[in-house]
């Protein structure tokens, strides 16, 4: 029979080596086929090189060590090394995935490489439903925020100032108001115009964050100071850090009913 | 008798309640009349003439009203408006100060916590350098305590105000990052000497550069480089991190750390001082905040 194989995914080296000499100690005949420095590179490699073994770390640019073994499971065992997880670790411990916690200990390399030896001749564990359960739980562990059902808002507005976008967050903006083709966007330092309609930032923004007093005007609830009625019975908004008082139309006087 | 007894003191408290509620009217009357613009008084006066100059009424009460009204405004009316608004500016006062002192406390809970990743991370480096280099191993473990003795708010020491303390700081988390990094992360640090002094709240610069290796660079396979500058104009010190990372997400949350320095340095400076993140042309992010320039008279001495 021939030596089995691995290959290590971590995008950073000093843990790769450690791995290596950690497994060349307590594994003397896995062979290390490759090492990958990102999740993309760890598939291609997979490909390549067919091993039996994949140690893939969970935090890596490109695709996360969730997302590669996704894309890896039925074709090699995984063992997930991670610095700290613990909702993998929790969905680790009732799976059939074994995982490493960095800085990884001798004894325990050698129950999980004692583990591998057994299993290295049978078909990997499937662990579709582990892994699936740990993407919905995280947000699949990257960076584009747009996963499952949950409805994403905008949290930053753009603003086009000389050659560079200014990013505002939704935090800083006391209201939005409808200017011709443009919109205003009021903070306490000052304000800006943007291209984005009203109507655009009010289905993009969360309704709870920013409520739409006037057809011109949206306000975030937050920065409201208060509610007066002026001589001819109009509601009228006062907002924190601005001189400015801005309509409550009448079809949304109900925003601020007396409770 | 017992019933006579009732009676009278339902008498007597219909008249305390008839004179409570003539005393309210009066003082509501002359809180009105403090404050109601002396136009808006001349129009009152013009509106009771016309409705008292029908035949059935005297026009002599009107003329009594506007005298009465007239000598009350000019004699007590200033200070009585002056009452009113100084109670009104303090209970606004003490609002804010609530408000002040809530927002401390949730900064002090949120205050820059040191991320279970990035220590978990640093001892394992640490554990495997000790093993191939230990000189670099010895060099990073003290990184890692300047790191930790700035960071953890027990141990945060006073004097930690400079901005030379704070790109020091920085150095060491930097220092450490490039050891696991490699060569996926450059930077470069560019402080004139004579800012160094100059007084820059703690921890902010630090948020800023977590920020850029976290969401710019660690998600970018080929890494990326960072650029630390400080600039004075005139009165205002201002302080960028720029990096040529994958930028940023209309749709991430502000996180605690951004939301952290923006409510720290309304609390510190009002809005004297700003948070800006851009995202330049070239692509990556920069993040700059100004403040006030305050040279640190003190510097010399918590050296």
């Amino acid at each position: 029979m021939k030596n089995p194989t691995a290959l290590i995914a971590d995008d950073e080296e000093p843990m790769r080596d450690m791995l290596r000499a950690r497994l060349a100690e307590c594994w003397p005949e896995l062979a290390i086929a490759a090492e990958a420095a990102n999740g993309v590179e760890a598939i291609a490699l997979a490909g390549r090189h067919q091993p039996d073994v994949v140690f893939l770390d969970i935090r890596m640019p490109g695709l996360s060590g969730i997302e590669a073994a996704r894309m890896l499971f039925n074709r090699c065992h995984i063992v997930f090394v991670t610095a700290y997880d613990q909702y993998a670790i929790e969905a680790f411990e009732q799976g059939a995935l074994d995982y490493l916690l960095k800085p990884v200990g001798g004894e325990r390399l050698k129950t999980t490489c004692a583990r591998l030896k057994e299993r290295i001749g049978q078909r990997p564990a499937d662990i579709a439903v582990q892994l699936s359960r740990l993407l919905d739980g995280r947000g699949g562990g990257g960076n584009s925020g747009n996963h499952g059902g949950r409805r994403e808002y905008l949290h930053w507005i753009q603003a086009q100032v000389g050659s560079s976008l200014r990013m505002i967050s939704t935090r800083e903006i006391l209201f939005f108001q409808a200017d011709e083709k443009y919109t205003r966007v009021q903070t306490a330092q000052g304000e800006v115009l943007i291209r984005k309609t009203l109507k655009e930032l009010a289905d993009e923004l969360d309704p709870d964050e920013f409520w739409r007093i006037h057809r011109s005007t949206l306000v975030r609830v937050d920065a409201i100071a208060e509610v007066t009625r002026d001589l001819r019975g109009r509601q009228m908004v006062r907002v924190k850090h601005c001189a400015e008082q801005l309509e409550v139309s009448r079809g949304n006087t109900h925003l601020f009913q007396q409770m | 008798m017992k019933t006579a007894a009732t009676g009278a003191r339902g008498a007597l408290g219909f008249v305390r309640e008839l004179g409570e509620t003539a005393s309210s009217l009066w003082w509501q009357f002359f809180d009105w009349l403090a404050q109601v613009p002396m136009r808006q008084l001349v129009m009152t006066w013009l509106l009771a003439l016309l409705l008292t100059a029908t035949p059935a009424i005297h026009p002599e009460q009107a003329v009594a009203f506007i005298f009465i009204s007239l000598g009350l405004k000019v004699l007590a009316g200033g200070k009585r408006k002056a009452e009113i608004e100084a109670r009104r500016a303090s209970e606004q006062a003490g609002t804010e100060e609530l408000e002040r002192r809530l927002v401390e406390a949730r900064m002090a809970a949120l205050q820059a916590q040191v991320e279970p990743h990035f220590l978990f991370n640093t001892l394992a480096l640490i554990g495997q350098l000790i093993e191939t280099d230990p000189p670099q191993a010895a060099q990073i473990h003290q990184h890692l305590i300047d790191y930790l003795r700035s960071t953890l708010p027990q141990m945060r020491s006073r004097g930690n105000g400079t901005l030379a303390r704070q790109i020091a700081l920085s150095r060491s988390y930097l220092a450490i990052m490039q050891a696991r990094m490699k060569t996926r992360l450059a930077v470069s640090i560019d402080v004139p000497p004579e800012l160094e002094s100059a007084t820059f709240p703690a921890m902010m610069l630090q948020i800023l550069i977590e920020n850029a290796i976290k969401h710019g660079l660690e998600p970018k396979i080929e890494g990326g480089r960072i650029d630390i500058r400080a600039s004075g104009t005139g009165t205002m010190l201002q302080v960028d991190v720029q990096d040529d990372g994958v930028g940023f997400s209309r749709y991430a949350g502000d996180g605690i750390g951004l939301a952290n320095v923006r409510e720290r340095l309304k609390l510190m400076y009002g809005t004297r001082a700003e948070l800006q993140i851009e995202t330049p042309a070239e692509g990556g992010c920069r993040a700059s905040i100004r403040v006030p320039f305050a040279p640190d008279i003190f510097a010399d001495q918590h050296k």
